[in-house]
């Protein structure tokens, strides 16, 4: 038999008198199960449950007290709410939702506690063991010198001339954190990179790369942090930096499992039309896993922009393929250093994609559009088909004329996603097709790109009150246009600024409608 | 090879719009490209100094014994003056193409529309209006091959304009097509992304 891993998070109030009593009644606990006796069921987030599985885990049961039994009030209700969203991701991801469960229970209910884990037991080992592999461990390596001054050397940053324009720049520094790129490419320079402060710092920038753009030493700012972050993954704990407690990183890292089979693209919407044969393909992303794991907040929804993306190339006459077992593209670790997951997932995207024969990949995401396209062939994968943007696509089909939109009696305005403006062949596409859309007006100043407010967090690492800071200033300056309706074109914009909308203080002084551009282009456009 | 069947074309505007280079274009397509025949017959008089200007082409697989149009099996109109002289000659299963902004109609006849002079003026010159129609005209008709249309162009045109040119005919061959995408979705039944 395999050797089958069972967590139990159990809560030590109720049904951790009723495990008790079992082991006084010298009841047959099985053996896969392993206890881990927690506080409460409400404190174990979906990182924590996830990451479970991330380690090896094959099931995971969260045991907690009956609704109304609870000692703290909220923890049954939280329990429930984490477990069916994580139950959801999982299956999303192929694992299958019943590898995880929840159940209450009340201290005597000793011979109910032990049937469900006989039979959770049993269920799991039906299952079989889980396809995630868990990550090698790694050895903590100390800083080499050499190291970081070649990354110095690479992205120009002995050059700095000191001159404080990123600085000036920098929607960090302009959001009032005590944060200055030019001090710290200074700093590292002065081999002060084990201080507190300067480690803080490196998970702190946005990697947004409004600094670069100004600089006149081409000091490539935000791949040199880029590079330095994965030196120092290994020397420092990056974890603690990362936002919704690592969550999607553990995600993305256990999509590095080759035998893992996502299911992300199981459900497309019915008028979709999809051709499994075609030589091109359409890459979605992560939106789905989004979808979920803020499906209680903010209305989240990516999956509309891939639906309205593929609607999109289907109303142009083209009519692609999706991955079945589509994976990451790894930005996200990319950018939090763990280089070696990164590379991992993608060879396994492009051995996906030319196993299939494809020619064309198309995304409607910046990130994968960015990673895929530049940062692939950056770190030694060879990308032999095409990538392109899906406002590629729209702007050369649109440009051919015999399309109209319907006009919208509105005042629109834009947030700039950063990924696409450091691309730089699509970088003025949204802006091209945001000047054909017929809306009343269009507030265009905050369009350009060297001046815009960030959405005020990237890779899902350093998120903290300025990151709000940076939020509430955007929507109060989209707002300031007297426009009600901001245009996103990055899905994580909308994750982001929707956040910010929930503050029970400000949220109701900041509160707009937010569509993406492919879902307004989706919306309005028809054959004249 | 199968008979392709025999068409009258008129194309017509005012004078200065390069209508008789558009029926030059196209009878020379025909003839030396498709090695089909054709005449052209092009108006001279008051129109050269601005008034309303025509070019007639035949083009068939037999001798065309005489070159004069009445009724053509389509017409081209770049004016407002030139359709209201001849929109009434138009065979009844005719094709009309028009210049979207140039010619206006009060009641709504069935024809295929293009704002030639705009686009034309988007790509830097006006003077390529013609080139865009007939990239249209072609499109929708499917008259004579696009590949001997090119050629074509290319030897009439100004030397050193050739690509523009060129690209000029894409960009009306490329509406005329996307019209035509446009068409078969409407009639089944989707005319935008949602609906
Ligand atoms: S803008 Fe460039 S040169 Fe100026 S301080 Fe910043 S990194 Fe140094
Ligand atoms: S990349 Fe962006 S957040 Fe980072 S230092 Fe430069 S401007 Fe600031």
């Amino acid at each position: 038999m395999d050797n089958i891993k069972i967590i139990v998070f159990l809560c030590n109030w109720g049904p951790h008198a009723a495990f008790q009593t079992m082991q006084e009644n010298h009841d047959q606990i099985p053996p896969e199960v392993k206890m881990v006796r927690i506080p409460c069921i409400g404190r174990i987030s979906k990182a924590l449950l996830f990451k479970a599985f991330e380690m090896g885990a094959d099931g995971v049961a969260l045991v907690g007290c009956q609704s109304g039994g609870c000692r703290y009030g909220s923890g049954t209700v939280n329990g429930e709410i984490n477990t069916a969203d994580t139950r959801e991701i999982i299956e999303l991801l192929g694992l299958g939702k019943e590898r995880m469960r929840l159940a209450t229970f009340l201290p005597d209910q000793v011979e109910k506690l032990h049937n469900f884990l006989t039979s959770f037991s049993l269920d799991i080992k039906q299952m079989g063991p889980s396809p995630i592999l868990p990550d090698a461990p790694f050895k903590a390596h100390s800083l080499s010198f050499e190291k970081i001054s070649g990354i110095l050397t690479k992205y120009n940053a002995y050059g700095c001339q000191d001159c404080g324009k990123c600085t000036s720049a920098c929607p960090l520094a302009l959001s009032g954190k005590t944060y200055s790129p030019r001090l710290l490419v200074n700093a590292i320079i002065g081999g002060e990179l084990e201080s507190e402060a300067v480690k803080q710092d490196i998970w702190s920038c946005l990697t947004c790369g409004l600094c670069y753009q100004i600089c006149p030493s081409d000091v490539n700012f935000p791949a040199f942090i880029g590079d330095l972050r994965a030196e120092i993954f290994y020397a420092d704990n990056s974890e603690r930096h990362q936002a919704h407690g690592g969550f999607f990183q553990s995600l993305m890292r256990s999509m590095t499992t080759p035998a893992l089979k996502p299911q992300t693209y199981q459900s497309i919407p019915e008028d979709v039309e999809i051709d499994q044969k075609s030589d091109t393909l359409f890459f979605g992303g992560c939106g789905p896993y989004f979808d979920v794991f803020f499906q209680n907040h903010y209305r989240v929804n990516s999956s509309s922009i891939i639906h309205d993306g593929l609607r999109l190339l289907n109303f142009f006459d083209i009519k692609p393929g999706i991955m079945e077992h589509e994976r990451c593209c790894g930005h996200d670790l990319l950018w939090t250093g763990d280089h070696r997951n990164f590379l991992k997932l993608a060879r396994l995207n492009v051995e996906a994609v030319k196993r299939r024969g494809i020619k064309e990949l198309i995304t409607a995401c910046p990130e994968c559009y960015r990673t895929i396209a530049y940062d692939y062939p950056k770190y030694g994968i060879d990308v032999d088909f095409k990538v392109t943007h899906l406002y590629e696509i729209l702007e050369n089909e649109i440009d051919k004329g015999a399309v109209a939109f319907k006009t919208l009696d509105q005042k629109i305005t834009y947030q700039d996603a950063c990924r696409l403006n450091s691309s730089p062949e699509i970088k003025d596409l949204p802006g091209k097709l945001l000047s054909r859309i017929k809306a009343r007006d269009f507030a265009e100043e905050n369009i350009h790109q060297q001046t815009s407010v960030c959405c005020g967090n990237c890779a899902w690492t350093g998120c903290d009150a300025f990151s709000k800071a940076l939020q509430v200033k955007k929507l109060r300056q989209a707002r300031g246009t007297g426009s009600r309706l901001l245009i996103t074109s990055c899905p994580k914009c909308q994750v982001h600024l929707r956040c910010a909308m929930e503050d029970p203080l400000l949220g109701p002084e900041l509160i707009m409608e937010i569509t993406d551009l492919t879902n307004l282009i989706a919306k309005t456009i028809y054959w004249e | 090879m199968v008979k392709q069947q025999r068409k009258e074309v008129i194309i017509t505007g005012f004078g200065g719009q390069g209508i008789v280079l558009a029926g030059k274009i196209l009878g020379m397509a025909a003839v030396l490209g498709d090695k089909r025949q054709s005449t052209l017959v092009q108006s001279y008089g008051p129109e050269s100094r601005g008034g309303a200007c025509c070019a007639q082409v035949i083009i068939s697989d037999d001798t065309i014994q005489y070159p004069y149009i009445t009724c053509p099996d389509i017409l081209v109109c770049m004016s407002q003056s030139a359709f209201e002289k001849y929109q009434a000659q138009l065979k009844p299963e005719g094709v009309l193409l028009t210049d979207r902004d140039l010619v206006i109609m009060d009641e709504q006849k069935d024809h295929f529309s293009i704002p030639a002079t705009r686009i034309a003026e988007d790509l830097g010159r006006k003077m390529m209006a013609n080139i865009i129609m007939i990239g249209f005209t072609i499109a929708i008709t499917g008259l004579i091959s696009s590949s001997a249309v090119r050629e074509s162009i290319k030897s009439s045109v100004p030397p050193g304009t050739d690509k523009l040119n060129l690209k000029a005919f894409s960009k009306g061959f490329d509406y005329g097509m996307a019209k035509l995408k446009g068409l078969r979705k409407k009639a089944s039944g989707r005319s935008g992304v949602l609906i």
